[in-house]
């Protein structure tokens, strides 16, 4: 019985190798695991790659041109004769447009992230996740033709009173909040209760009525705001915090996630609120995740192309006064794409190697703040499964 | 603080969080929802008989007889409407010359006004365009240019600090004492006899090509494109991606050198994607010469590096998430790793893989920079499936944009520009909805 096995597993090879199948199969493997191997490392090539090529088609610029009049003019007349090729107004504009989109995606990502990870039951996070894939995949092009074709019409023609709109349903609840909290803060030191809760609440209608002023001027100010172009900073702003907001939401919602339960729980069991458990234990914890995921939103936003393309209005100048949101502005990478068709024949000159230098500059500033953002999720990881 | 007060601030945190994820639905839907109904409008809508004309001479759709009929029916009104015009012509050249000067440039707006609504009419000159050929196809596009045939728009210039102010003069009113004055209540009122308005569903939109860039016809060359250069991508990046993923989940070793490959993957994933295009036209075009020019090829080379990294992170994780008692199993049973990989492993994870491609899929359909410099072209027609290593392609994405800012007559074919976002958004969001059913059939599975 014994034998007939044996035989059996013999005859197929599968048990019993010779020495020289052996020494075969080792060759192979050898072999199969550098093709492997040479396949994994492809994206590393092409990586170096990408750089060569781009910085090879880049260099010929600064030669012709010296770095000079890149960084400091804002001239940009790359058809004139001779071409003018000061691209400060257009990094500025790319800085502008990021740092708006930005400044309204963060807040409102990290705040949707804890929700997910913290506040809402796994039945409604279910429903909420797949609003955040959509939003993700809606291709870039889409939100430019809104951002162009249904948004640009609508600040223009209604500007002002959706400022207004904007200004009063976002700042009352914050500035009657603060309000609450001051008068809170301020009557703390009272002693006897009575007294403690009447002057609370005299100070709360004080501080009630005068946000209410504050919000009323603010807005009639901004009511009255005539935007001349709706293809503006603004509209681009709008539309690229949400191009960023599913990054900002996913990455920064893995980062409280892998904050543990027991920071959580010792929280709790010292008496404080969900809310000051995610502020005072959570965030500090997660800090450097949300970090990186920050990075990844700016960086998302200042490589976004089609939506600054269609809906920036492309003009080469550095807005008056400089925070000026309602004016159209133009980006390095609306400027890539726009100037590329008409520099393509004339491949060679200053015209088509400035648009290489822009690129080479987006390049260098995505692997920066990729290694920066890198190293901090791995310094995260480390900290916390050190705990 | 106050134990009330910390309550109120614990309510207006959830309030916050609750309330910015209530907002990203919104934007979703302020987004999708004009572009779906407007898109929706592009197949099913009032068409007119310029509509089914312009259907049967181009296309040879529609049946003759039925079309010879309601032309007939409508050819009683447009008479009418021409011997007014031929009454006033004779009228102009009766009048002395100083009258027949000022009334002669307007009856010439007056008469293009009428082109515009109803087609060319009797005395004009052959049409070069196939645009001009044909009156408005739609009917509450013929409703503006009824509009604007009965008053003629004029700009008020006056203040000089305000932007200047649209109004409307009647035309009814400049033509005042001269016969043609009857063609304009004329013209208003037998409107639906003279454009025959009928609710029409034009699926050919999806499966005709353009005639006239994009003024009449539909969007097959685009949809063609953007399916060849997805495709394509997809050819290379996938295989590409998987065996990297293999490589890093079962062969790699811990240290600097896998450490770079991975940090060398996220660089790429967070390369600008006009970068990519960059790369593309120096490299793939100017270098290696995959084409003389942009061509299909050479596109879909460039979408690969793009969605490479995607693939990879995905199929690395789908590996990662097969239980590890499945692969001691099959190593335990005597057999070689290789053989637990491609036997055991890859199956395991083959769904994951999957939903990872798919997204990957989507996101070359829908992704526009890349192929701008390597790809794409504003006007053309499908190409053959032997013509994608040497020509260029039409494409959704960049057909969007093209239409919507550099065409010639943007603001008249804005059916068009939302037929074809919504197309694209479908296709994307439907392979991205087949993703989702799919990983949560996965999950279902695992969890037994």
């Amino acid at each position: 019985m014994n034998e007939e096995v044996r035989k059996e597993s013999g005859r197929s090879g599968a048990f019993i190798i010779s020495a020289r199948k052996r020494k075969f199969q080792k060759i192979a493997k050898t072999a199969g695991e550098s093709m492997l191997l040479l396949i994994a490392s492809f994206v590393a090539i092409v990586v170096l790659f990408i750089f060569y090529f781009v910085a090879v088609d880049a260099i010929p610029y600064f030669q012709l041109r010296g770095f000079s009049e890149f960084f400091t003019s804002s001239n940009w007349y790359p058809a004139g004769e001779p071409g003018e090729f000061g691209a400060l107004a257009i990094i500025y504009g790319s800085g502008m447009v990021t740092l708006g989109s930005t400044l309204l995606s963060v807040p409102m990502g990290i705040a949707a992230a804890i929700c997910l990870s913290d506040i809402l039951p796994f039945s409604v996070r279910q429903y909420a996740k797949p609003i955040i894939e959509m939003l993700a995949a809606i291709p870039s092009v889409a939100f430019g033709f809104f951002a162009l074709v249904i948004f640009a019409p609508l600040l223009q023609t209604h500007g002002g009173p959706i400022l207004m709109w904007v200004w009063w349903v976002l700042a009352a609840p914050f500035l009657l909040l603060a309000a609450i909290v001051i008068a809170d803060l301020i009557t703390a030191k009272i002693q006897d209760q009575n007294s403690r809760e009447r002057m609370s609440k005299v100070l709360l209608a004080v501080f009630s009525v005068g946000a209410l002023g504050f919000l009323y001027w603010v807005g009639s100010v901004l009511q009255g705001i005539e935007i001349l172009t709706g293809t503006n900073a603004l509209n681009v702003s709008i539309i690229l915090s949400f191009m960023s907001l599913p990054t900002i939401v996913s990455v920064s919602e893995d980062a409280l996630q892998a904050v543990g339960r027991d920071l959580r729980e010792g929280s709790y069991a010292l008496g404080a609120t969900r809310a000051e458990t995610i502020v005072k234990t959570i965030l500090p914890a997660a800090s450097s995740g949300i970090i990186a995921a920050v990075i990844l939103g700016v960086m998302r936003a200042l490589g976004e192309t089609m939506v600054v393309w269609m809906a920036s209005g492309n003009s080469s100048h550095i807005p008056d006064p400089w925070f000026n949101y309602l004016e159209a502005v133009r980006t390095l990478t609306a400027t890539i794409a726009g100037d590329m068709g008409e520099a393509d024949q004339v491949t060679g000159s200053a015209r088509y190697h400035v648009l290489f230098a822009m690129g080479l500059l987006l390049l260098v500033i995505s692997f920066f703040s990729n290694l920066v953002s890198e190293r901090i999720v791995v310094r995260q990881r480390k900290i916390l499964s050190g705990q | 603080m106050n134990v009330g007060t910390r309550k109120i601030l614990n309510r207006s945190f959830t309030a916050v969080g609750i309330g910015s994820i209530v907002v990203m639905g919104i934007a979703l839907l302020i987004v999708i929802v004009p572009i779906i109904y407007n898109g929706v409008g592009a197949v099913f809508f009032t068409g007119t008989i310029e509509h089914r004309n312009m259907l049967y001479n181009e296309f040879g759709e529609g049946d003759e007889a039925e079309l010879a009929k309601q032309n007939a029916a409508a050819g009683v009104y447009r008479k009418e409407v021409y011997a007014m015009l031929a009454g006033f012509e004779a009228e102009l050249e009766a009048m002395e010359s100083e009258r027949q000067q000022e009334f002669r440039s307007k009856y010439g707006s007056v008469r293009n006004a009428l082109t515009a609504l109803m087609g060319p009419l009797p005395g004009d000159t052959g049409a070069m365009l196939t645009r001009f050929k044909y009156g408005q196809t739609r009917w509450e596009k013929a409703e503006e240019k009824l509009h604007e045939f009965l008053y003629e728009a004029k700009w008020d210039y006056s203040d000089p600090d305000a932007m200047a102010k649209e109004y409307y003069v009647s035309r009814a009113a400049e033509f005042e004492g001269t016969s043609l004055v009857k063609i304009f209540p004329y013209v208003e009122k037998h409107l639906e006899e003279i454009m025959r308005p009928e609710f029409t569903i034009y699926l050919g939109f999806l499966t005709d090509s353009s005639v006239d860039s994009h003024i009449f016809g539909g969007i097959w060359p685009e949809i063609q494109g953007t399916f060849f250069l997805a495709i394509g991508a997809m050819l290379f990046a996938f295989p590409l991606g998987v065996i990297a993923a293999v490589y890093f989940t079962e062969y790699a070793r811990e240290g600097l050198f896998t450490s770079m490959l991975r940090s060398a993957n996220s660089t790429l994933a967070g390369v600008p994607s006009i970068v990519f295009g960059l790369f593309g036209l120096a490299f793939f075009i100017n270098t290696l010469g995959v084409s003389e020019s942009k061509s299909v090829l050479a596109g879909s080379l460039t979408l690969a590096i793009m969605i490479l990294p995607t693939i990879i992170r995905a199929a690395e994780e789908a590996i990662l998430s097969v239980p590890r008692t499945y692969k001691e199993a099959s190593l335990s049973l005597g057999s070689t790793k290789w053989n637990t990989i491609m036997t055991v492993i890859l199956p395991a994870a083959l769904p994951g893989i999957i939903t990872g491609g798919v997204i990957s899929l989507g996101r070359a359909a829908g992704e526009t920079a890349p192929i701008i410099f390597t790809a794409a072209v504003s006007v053309g027609s499908a190409i053959g499936l032997a013509d994608v290593f040497s020509s260029p392609t039409p494409a959704l994405s960049w057909n969007i944009y093209n239409l919507a800012s550099e065409h010639e007559a943007a603001a008249e074919i804005r059916h068009v520009q939302y037929g074809m976002v919504l197309a694209l958004v479908g296709i994307v969001l439907l392979l991205n909805l087949s993703a989702i059913l799919l990983r949560a059939r996965i999950s279902k599975k695992l969890k037994g």
